[in-house]
């Protein structure tokens, strides 16, 4: 064995060799037994000096990993750790996403042309949706009444809720209390059909040929007391 | 100079799937692994079950390793858990008889010793390396001891160990180179003659 190639493995052993060297030395030294075996006792060398007690200083620990890992697979270039430049990584990315996008809309045009569906008439759907959205601000604050600015003319004005009637009629309802106004103190009586005589004559202008006159509730009220 | 560039060598070349590359970190590493592991058992023997333990995970994970951090600290991690995770077990099992933990450290050591499957044999043979290469330095020349001591015991780089001998970057690889040689020398005879004597115990 010569001596710039033992100098060399002392290097590389300390970590101070050039990488150039490392490499020609490492690949030298992982299929040279003998120089495996100096590069063993140059550990050994190190560790007594640090006097490292308990530790064995014999190569058996080498010996049964070597057994061990003589039965696991070789690791393989492919296994190994590669890092990749970022244009590796990304410069598909793009091209697929638009891939994508044209994908789904060519899917789309086909479905709408195989249900019947013209592509003019989808933005009918929001038309009829986005006014009615903007008719609440396009309303008068005050009297409630949409705005009208000459400017969207297929607005549909909404239906004016019907006044619902009121499920039992106030006459019946009147009627009722003062025929059990004995049960009843004469104060809640009377506040009872003042609010039904209010209510009546909130709904007389709407209803007034189907409701019975209130005077007449007024006058039975006044016998019952 | 880098200061991990012959581990990340040895460390590509295993990754490539050269096995004798991690034989090579494996024999550089052995000691200071079991010596690491040993801070948490005591047990020589079940030390180097942890270490071997350890080994063979970081063959495993190696395709892992990115060149990152040094070679032997993310070893040393893997280490560490294993070291861990065999403490925890081991606390878990409740066949184990313990000795008696009032003894002083030097006999708690030399109990431990006799427990591992190690022959006897085996033990004088590591005191005779252990012997032999103090006995090698002792006889060194003053300047090939200084060296190969900074570099072994206090980790100095060889840039440093010039500037603390001052001398040149140069001189000291060859000091150390020759050091180590001499020692070696010695060493090998022990060796030679120790390993054929376990081997033949089996």
């Amino acid at each position: 064995m010569n001596e710039e190639l033992d100098s060399q493995l002392s290097a590389m052993f300390d970590n101070e060799l050039p990488a150039a060297e490392c490499e020609l030395l490492a690949r030298r030294l992982s299929r040279d037994e003998q120089l495996k075996a100096r590069w063993g006792r140059y550990a050994v060398i190190g560790a007594t000096i640090r006097a490292e007690r308990g530790v064995r200083l014999n190569a058996v620990l080498a010996s049964r990993v070597s057994a061990a890992i003589s039965s696991e697979p070789a690791l393989t270039a492919e296994s190994a750790f590669q890092p990749k430049k970022r244009w590796e990584n990304r410069w598909w990315q793009p091209v697929v996403s638009a891939a994508a996008v044209v994908g789904v809309a060519a899917v789309s045009v086909l479905w709408m042309r195989s249900q019947g569906v013209r592509p003019e008439s989808t933005p009918v759907v929001a038309q009829t949706t986005a006014p009615a959205t903007s008719s609440v601000t396009a309303m008068d604050s005050s009297s409630m009444t949409p705005v009208t600015t000459g400017e969207v003319d297929s607005y549909v004005v909404p239906k004016t809720p019907a006044r619902r009637r009121p499920v039992v009629p106030s006459t019946e309802l009147a009627n009722y209390v003062v025929a059990h106004s004995e049960f009843s103190s004469p104060v809640a009586r009377r506040n009872l059909l003042s609010a039904f005589m209010v209510s009546e004559s909130g709904t007389a202008g709407t209803s007034a040929g189907s409701e019975e006159p209130i005077e007449s509730v007024q006058d039975d009220a006044k016998n019952t007391q | 100079m880098s200061a991990d560039v012959s581990d990340l060598s040895l460390v590509r070349r295993v990754q490539r799937g050269d096995k004798g590359a991690f034989d090579a970190l494996v024999l550089k590493y052995q000691h200071k692994l079991v010596k690491l592991v040993m801070r948490y058992v005591r047990n020589p023997a079940e030390a180097e079950d942890i270490a071997q333990e350890a080994f063979i995970k970081a063959y495993r994970a190696l395709p892992q390793f990115r060149g990152d951090s040094a070679f032997y600290t993310w070893l040393y991690r893997i280490a560490i858990n294993t070291a861990k995770n065999a403490v925890v077990s081991r606390d878990r099992s409740p066949v184990e008889y313990d000795l008696d933990r009032n003894n002083t450290d030097e006999s708690y050591d030399m109990q431990g010793r006799m427990k591992d499957s190690e022959t006897p044999e085996g033990l004088v043979l590591t005191d005779e390396i252990r012997s032999t290469v103090n006995a090698a330095i002792d006889a060194l020349p003053e300047d090939l001891r200084t060296a190969i001591v900074l570099r072994e015991l206090e980790g100095l780089s060889y840039e440093e160990i010039a500037a603390t001998m001052d001398c040149p970057v140069g001189t000291v690889r060859s000091r150390i180179f020759r050091a180590r040689e001499a020692i070696d020398r010695r060493l090998r005879e022990v060796f030679e003659g120790g390993l054929g004597r376990v081997e033949e115990l089996g």
